[in-house]
């Protein structure tokens, strides 16, 4: 019997002994399974600012794990070994939830992030060892394509602390051509991730050729600011050529500091770039004063003048979990 | 015949055309989940844990 995966916006039909397009979710016997529960491909200590999340817990170490799989297929993908790759061709490490939580605490990791991949595809891994690192005081962080139907995300919402999304452009066409995927479920999950509470950054890779010009990276602030706020942290990311887009240059420090003032011009209050090192890209000022109040030199912080969130000049309290 | 009995008759097959069209389209549309369910066994192959205090080399 065919089966139909209602959990992300592909909504696939299996026949069986086949698995979805994440690779992952196979019909076996006319019922769904997921062959990645407990199997993850890689797990490391991160910093936090590697994933990235710069108003989370700054400084701090996150235990980080992905399994094999996703649910696009990104042209550029930087993960594209593990992204790509189907379980059987693939090596998996052996933890359960209640390990992966051992192991959070044995290292002193504050928090938890499911990420590489799509922590998506490995939904209920994803979902059940959130739930238990929630009742032993471990946080939760994502970095996801946001790529997942509105009742599966809301209830993984329930137990996530934070949460890096990528909104990979600003039209449905890049999201077809480029990631095999579509816009709008994209974004209604970041208005969902903004509207659950979550402390939520939101990532932008920028592309030359694909998304590069100043119009579409203008129309992706303002979408930002319009729909999730203006204190939501936007990361310009810098692309390097992988898999499928080896042709295309690296993106140049002059087009993420165009994108970043073009961000900042549209009045968000947190603009960096990443994946290159820059002079104030990758800081943290008042939005109120102006003052920098973080400094950052790749992922280590140089210096944190924040007073219990707040800025030490003005007093204003910066969007973002401190402690 | 009487028109009683061609009435309960032409219910009897309307009825029995209706279910066999519920079981079909039933059988023909799949079965919807969202949450899946674990299976034990990894297809791959599985190794200890290692590496674990080393930053990550993915991107993320």
């Amino acid at each position: 019997m065919i089966v139909q995966c209602e959990l992300c916006p592909k909504e696939c039909l299996i026949k069986p002994g086949q698995s979805g397009e994440c690779r992952v979710r196979i019909n076996i016997d006319g019922v769904l399974r997921t062959v990645v529960y407990g199997y993850p491909c890689s797990i490391h200590i991160d910093p936090i600012e590697k994933k990235p999340l710069f108003h989370f817990l700054p400084g701090s170490k996150i235990l980080s794990l992905a399994t094999v799989g996703c649910n696009l297929h990104c042209r550029n993908c930087q993960n594209w070994e593990i992204s790509q790759a189907n379980p059987e061709d693939s090596r998996a490490m052996l933890c359960p939830p209640k390990k992966l939580v051992e192991l959070t605490k044995h290292y002193g990791c504050p928090s938890l992030a499911y990420t590489y991949t799509d922590p998506i595809i490995f939904y209920e891994y994803t979902y059940d060892t959130a739930k238990l690192a929630r009742s032993a005081n471990i946080r939760n962080a994502l970095v996801t394509a946001g790529y997942i139907n509105e009742q599966p995300w809301k209830q993984l919402l329930e137990y996530v602390d934070a949460a890096n999304i990528d909104l990979k452009g600003i039209t449905d066409d890049f999201y077809r051509r480029v990631c095999l995927g579509t816009l709008k479920p994209v974004q209604e999950a970041l208005v969902l991730a903004r509207e659950s509470g979550i402390l939520l950054e939101v990532t932008n890779l920028i592309i030359p050729t694909l998304n590069d010009k100043p119009e579409q990276i203008r129309e992706l602030a303002r979408w930002v600011k319009a729909n999730l706020g203006r204190e939501t942290p936007l990361h310009f990311s810098r692309f390097f050529p992988r898999y499928k887009m080896r042709h295309l240059p690296p993106t140049s420090l002059k087009t993420l500091d165009m994108a970043r003032e073009i961000a900042i011009d549209e009045g968000l209050d947190y603009v960096y770039i990443g994946n290159i090192l820059s002079k104030a890209g990758e800081n943290t000022y008042c939005p109120g004063c102006k003052n920098l109040l973080i400094e950052r030199k790749g992922y280590t912080i140089l210096q944190n003048r924040l007073k219990r969130g707040c800025c030490p000049a003005c007093g204003k309290e910066i969007y973002g979990v401190w402690q | 015949m009487t028109r009683r009995k061609f009435i309960q008759k032409l219910v009897k097959a309307g009825s029995v055309v209706v279910l066999g069209v519920c079981w079909v389209s039933r059988k023909a549309s799949p079965r919807k989940f969202v949450r899946a369910i674990r299976i034990k066994r990894y297809p791959g192959s599985v190794e200890t844990l290692r590496d674990i205090h080393k930053q990550g080399k993915w991107s993320g």
